[in-house]
């Protein structure tokens, strides 16, 4: 008679891959939801493309602001004025405007760090255009 | 008793979870083009862009970067209206250190607006808090 043959059943151990597979999933919705910060945020301008300006009677309330070499702020060809009260003024200017259109310019020697935050001043108190203006050289 | 056939997928995992870190860590240099190191300007209020670009860098030292790539003036209006003449409604970007004169990003833009961008915009952060 044949010997029967003992089979010892060994349990193999499997290795739990979900956690895996999970951490991975994990690192792929963090990649998908933090891919737009890495690029960067920015303003829109627009420079005028015309050298002369039409001439025409205008009637919208304008905002010229003009930052000087020395850290003034001139509003509108007229006052010098700070920084804190171009805040309060510009919202009030802006509310009377049709167009909302800021008209930034600066002279030679004033940082672009000085022009970026009036003219994000100038976004925060609602202005819809913001341009920015070559001076002509005297 | 019948040996019953498993797939490993272990190492499948593995490689997969690989490729994963690996085009983590790439994805963002090979789809922007902000990798000058540059001081732009913090601002409150800004918008975020997801589109492909062109950028032009400007470093506080004024080396020019078109892209990433090092450029001088007169190469940049002709690369740029290059660049430009492939898509007119494709998004300029002048990243300018916020030290540098505002002149010479003006003359920046106005290169951009020469070679007919129709789009262009000053990189900006996002203030914290």
């Amino acid at each position: 008679m044949r010997k029967k043959r003992i089979h010892h059943e060994v349990k193999k151990e499997g290795l739990i891959l979900t956690s895996i597979v999970d951490i991975a999933l994990a690192l792929v919705i963090g990649f998908i939801v933090a891919l737009p910060f890495f690029f960067e945020t920015g303003i829109f301008v627009s420079q005028p493309s015309v050298t002369k300006a039409a001439p025409g009677r205008e009637t919208d309330v304008k905002v010229n602001i003009l930052l000087t070499n020395d850290g003034n702020i001139v509003l509108n060809d007229e006052r010098i004025i700070s920084k804190e009260s171009l805040t309060t003024l510009l919202p009030k200017l802006l509310a009377r405007s049709v167009s909302k259109r800021v008209i930034v310019s600066s002279e030679e020697k004033v940082r672009y760090d000085d022009v970026v935050q009036i003219l994000d001043l100038a976004k925060q108190s609602g202005a819809a255009n913001l341009c920015l203006l070559r001076q002509r050289k005297k | 008793m019948k040996n019953k056939a498993v797939i490993d997928i272990l190492p499948l995992a593995c490689v997969g979870l690989l490729l994963v870190v690996m085009m983590i860590m790439t994805a963002p240099m090979v789809m922007s083009h902000n990798n000058t190191p540059v001081n732009v300007p913090q601002t409150n209020t800004a918008e975020r862009k997801v589109e492909e670009d062109i950028i032009i860098t400007l470093t506080k030292e004024g080396a020019l970067y078109l892209n990433d790539q090092p450029i001088n003036r007169s190469e940049l209006e002709e690369k740029l209206e290059d660049l430009v003449d492939r898509d007119q409604y494709c998004l300029v970007v002048v990243r300018a250190d916020k030290d540098v004169f505002h002149k010479e990003v003006l003359d920046l833009l106005a290169i951009a607006k020469q070679a007919g961008a129709t789009r262009i915009a000053c990189a900006t952060k996002k203030k914290k808090g």
